[in-house]
C-alpha cells in the first residue's frame, strides 16, 4: 500500500517537473559602453589608440591611453517600489575586457521602471582601506593626505603632441563628495521593464560618453590642467556638473 | 503499535543474517579447518595458515605528520595575501624554505643558494646590477627584491609568472644562474636524510620533488614581511617625521612627485606595469612585452615596492642608477619619449618633475622613511 503512493507521488512529480519549458528564472547583464562622439572606444591594445584621433570642446585633439572608473549602488527601482541593488561597486578598465559588464543572476520578477547609479562612491564608501580586497584597490588608491578613498576615475592620454599628457583624476579631493548619482526616467528601448519568468535573458547598457566630460556646462580644455587637478576643487565641481548633466545614458533590452 | 512491530522486523532480520553466515561458515568446511587469524600478508602478524581474518592485522604504518598550521595576518592597508590552496603556510614548510633559500645545494656545483644573488641586507636584492651564475655568465636584470612579494601578482620585472611557486621554478635551472637540472636536485635532496625528514614534516612526503621545493621556497618567501618603517610608526602615531621628510611626503603624495599612483597604497606598488621614460626606441629590453606579444607593452616593466628601497640599490630593472639621487633626477629632468611611455609622466614636455634641490632631498628623506633596519637584519630570515 505505501509502494504504490510512494510511486504515484514519484509519478506526479516528474510529471510536475516537465511541465514548463520557458526559463525558470531572468539574468540580468549590466554592458558598460565608452564612446566618444558616438563612436566605441576599443581596447587601448588597439595600436591607433595612442594617435590623436578625438577632438574636445575646446578644439584640442586628443589620444585615450587609459580608463578606468567606478560606477557604484547600481540600483533597479521597480514601480511597486522595491528596489534591487545590482552591485554595490563595480570596476571598469578599457584595458581589461572582463570588466565591462556584469550579469546578475535570478533578478525577481517585477516591473521595473528605472534604473540608478552614482559615478565614483559617494562619502559613505569613500575612505582608505575600505576596499583593500578588491581588484582596483592599489590601482584607484587616492592618498589619505589628499583626503583618502580612492580614484572616481582616471581617463589619461596625449593632446597637442605625442609628449604632452593630461590626466583627468576625479576623486574626493580633500574629502570633499564629488561623485554623482545617475537615474533615468523610465528606461529607454524599454518603457517598462517586465522581468518575469516568460520574458528570458535581458541586458542594460550604460554609456559614457567621453567628449561630454569636457563640454557643457562648463568647456574645459586639457591646456589649463596644469600640474594635474587631483588637488584642484574647481575643475572637479566643473567635471561633476558636467558629468551629471549628459555623460551617461541607458538603453535596455529585452 | 508501530515500535512493537519494528522490534519485530529487526528480530527477523538479525535471525536471517545469523542464519546466512553459518550457511557460509558450513561451507567451506569440508576443505579447511577453520583456523582464525590473520589473513593479509602485508601485515607484521600475518599467519599463513589462517583461513578466516578475524581483524586482527597490525601493519607497519608511518603515521601521517601533521604540520603546524601558519597564519599570515595582514597588516593594515594590505590585502588578505593570496595563499595558493595547494600551499598552505604551516611552520615546518617556512622552516624549510628557508633552509633551502639559503642552502647552495640547489647550484649544479654547490656555490650557489638563493641567497647569493637576495642578499637580506639588500632586501634580498643584489647589490651587484647584473647577477653572476655559476658559470661566471651575466643576467641582464637587476635581482628583484623580495619585500612582502605575497602580494606580488606577477613575478619577475615582466611578470611572466604569478606565484611565487612559479618563480622558484626558474633561477635553479636557468643556465646563466645556478644552472642545475630539477632531476639533479630531486637526487641530491633525497640522499640527505635531514631533507627526506623535513620534507616529511612539511609536506607528508616520502620521495622529494620540485614542485614541493618550490612550494617550500614560496612559503618561506610569503613571510618576508616588512611594515615596522619609522613611515609606519609615524601612521600609527608612534613617532614625528622631520619636516624634510614630511615635506617630502607630501611631493610623494600630491600630483607635484607623483609617486604615489605606481608607488602607492602601504605596499608602495600597484602591481602594474609602466613604462616610466627611460629609454627611447628601440628598446634594449622590451619588458612585458616579451611575455604579452603587445608592441603597446613594449619597455613596461613591473612597479617594485619603495620599502627598504635605501638598501637595494642599483634601481631600475637593469639597475642601471647606483643612487636614490639618480632615480629621482630620471624623473626630476631625465625622461625621455618613447610611444608607450605612461601618460603619468605628464611632465615629460618640460623634461619632468622640475623639483628645487631642497624638493629633491627631501623626497628623498621620506623614501629613507621606508627603511626598516629590523627587517634586513631579522634573525628569523636566516637559518
Amino acid at each position: 500500500m505505501q509502494k504504490i503512493i510512494l510511486l504515484i507521488l514519484g509519478c506526479s512529480l516528474i510529471f510536475t517537473a516537465c511541465k514548463k519549458d520557458t526559463p525558470l528564472t531572468t539574468n540580468l547583464t549590466i554592458n558598460f559602453i565608452q564612446t566618444v562622439d558616438g563612436t566605441s572606444l576599443t581596447n587601448p591594445d588597439h595600436p591607433t589608440i595612442n594617435t590623436m584621433i578625438y577632438t574636445n570642446a575646446a578644439g584640442e585633439d586628443y589620444s585615450i591611453q587609459t580608463l578606468k572608473y567606478l560606477i557604484s549602488d547600481i540600483t533597479l527601482h521597480a514601480d511597486d517600489g522595491n528596489t534591487l541593488l545590482l552591485d554595490e561597486v563595480h570596476f571598469i578598465d578599457i584595458s581589461d575586457a572582463s570588466t565591462f559588464s556584469f550579469t546578475y543572476q535570478n533578478v525577481a520578477n517585477n516591473n521595473y521602471t528605472s534604473i540608478s547609479f552614482d559615478m565614483g562612491l559617494d562619502s559613505s564608501k569613500n575612505s582608505s582601506n575600505f576596499y583593500v580586497n578588491e581588484d582596483f584597490h592599489s590601482t584607484m588608491f587616492w592618498p589619505e593626505s589628499n583626503g583618502g578613498g580612492y580614484h572616481y576615475m582616471k581617463l589619461e592620454g596625449a593632446y597637442a603632441n605625442d609628449s604632452t599628457f593630461y590626466n583627468t583624476h576625479t576623486g574626493g579631493t580633500m574629502g570633499a563628495d564629488y561623485s554623482f548619482s545617475f537615474s533615468t526616467l523610465g528606461i529607454p528601448g524599454s518603457s517598462l521593464l517586465n522581468i518575469d519568468d516568460e520574458v528570458g535573458d535581458v541586458s542594460i547598457n550604460i554609456n559614457m560618453e567621453i567628449n561630454n566630460w569636457y563640454q557643457t556646462p562648463n568647456e574645459i580644455a586639457f591646456s589649463t590642467y596644469g600640474m594635474g587637478i587631483m588637488m584642484n576643487m574647481e575643475k572637479q565641481m566643473q567635471l561633476q556638473a558636467n558629468g551629471s548633466l549628459d555623460v551617461f545614458s541607458v538603453t535596455a533590452s529585452q | 503499535m508501530s515500535s512493537l512491530l519494528q522490534q519485530v522486523n529487526n528480530i527477523m532480520n538479525k535471525r536471517v543474517s545469523l542464519l546466512l553466515i553459518i550457511g557460509i561458515l558450513f561451507s567451506c568446511k569440508k576443505d579447511l579447518p577453520i583456523i582464525i587469524g590473520c589473513t593479509d600478508s602485508t601485515a607484521l602478524n600475518y599467519n599463513n595458515l589462517a583461513t578466516y581474518d578475524d581483524g586482527s592485522c597490525i601493519f607497519d604504518t608511518i603515521i601521517p605528520y601533521q604540520p603546524t598550521p601558519y597564519a599570515i595576518v595582514s597588516p593594515s592597508g594590505f590585502p588578505t595575501m593570496p595563499i595558493p590552496e595547494n600551499n598552505p603556510m604551516t611552520v615546518e614548510g617556512i622552516a624549510l624554505g628557508k633552509k633551502l633559500f639559503h642552502d647552495p645545494i640547489l647550484s649544479r656545483d654547490g656555490t650557489q643558494s638563493c641567497t647569493s644573488c637576495h642578499l637580506q641586507i639588500a632586501g634580498f636584492s643584489d647589490t651587484n646590477r647584473f647577477s653572476q651564475g655559476i658559470n661566471g655568465s651575466f643576467g641582464d636584470r637587476n635581482a628583484s627584491t623580495i619585500i612582502n612579494a605575497g602580494w606580488n601578482i606577477f613575478n619577475f620585472w615582466d611578470g611572466r609568472v604569478a606565484t611565487l611557486e612559479d618563480q622558484a621554478f626558474d633561477p635553479i635551472v636557468n643556465p646563466i644562474e645556478m644552472n642545475n637540472t630539477w632531476g639533479n636536485v630531486e637526487n641530491m635532496l633525497n640522499a640527505s636524510a635531514t631533507y627526506k625528514e623535513l620534507f616529511r614534516k612539511a609536506f607528508n612526503i616520502e620521495d622529494i620533488d620540485s614542485t614541493h621545493v618550490v612550494m617550500a621556497i614560496a612559503q618561506f618567501e610569503r613571510t618576508l614581511i616588512s611594515v615596522n618603517s619609522r613611515y609606519d610608526k609615524y601612521l600609527r602615531q608612534e613617532l614625528q617625521l622631520t619636516p624634510s621628510e614630511l615635506n617630502g611626503y607630501v611631493i610623494f603624495n600630491t600630483e607635484k612627485g607623483d609617486c604615489f599612483h605606481c608607488h602607492g597604497t602601504e605596499m608602495f606598488m600597484d602591481n602594474l606595469f609602466h613604462n616610466n621614460g627611460l629609454d627611447i626606441e628601440p628598446f634594449l629590453d622590451i619588458g612585458l612585452a616579451k611575455v604579452t606579444g603587445f608592441t603597446s607593452d613594449n619597455g613596461k616593466f613591473k612597479t617594485p615596492t619603495l620599502r627598504n628601497i635605501e638598501f637595494s640599490a642599483p634601481y631600475m630593472h637593469d639597475g642601471r642608477f647606483s643612487s636614490l639621487e639618480e632615480v629621482v633626477e630620471h624623473y626630476n629632468s631625465g625622461l625621455n619619449y618613447s610611444s608607450t611611455i605612461d601618460p603619468l609622466m605628464k611632465k615629460l614636455n618640460i623634461g619632468g618633475l622640475q623639483l628645487t634641490n631642497q624638493e629633491k632631498q627631501d623626497l628623498i628623506a621620506f623614501l629613507k622613511t621606508l627603511s626598516e633596519a629590523d627587517f634586513i637584519t631579522n634573525p628569523d630570515f636566516t637559518p
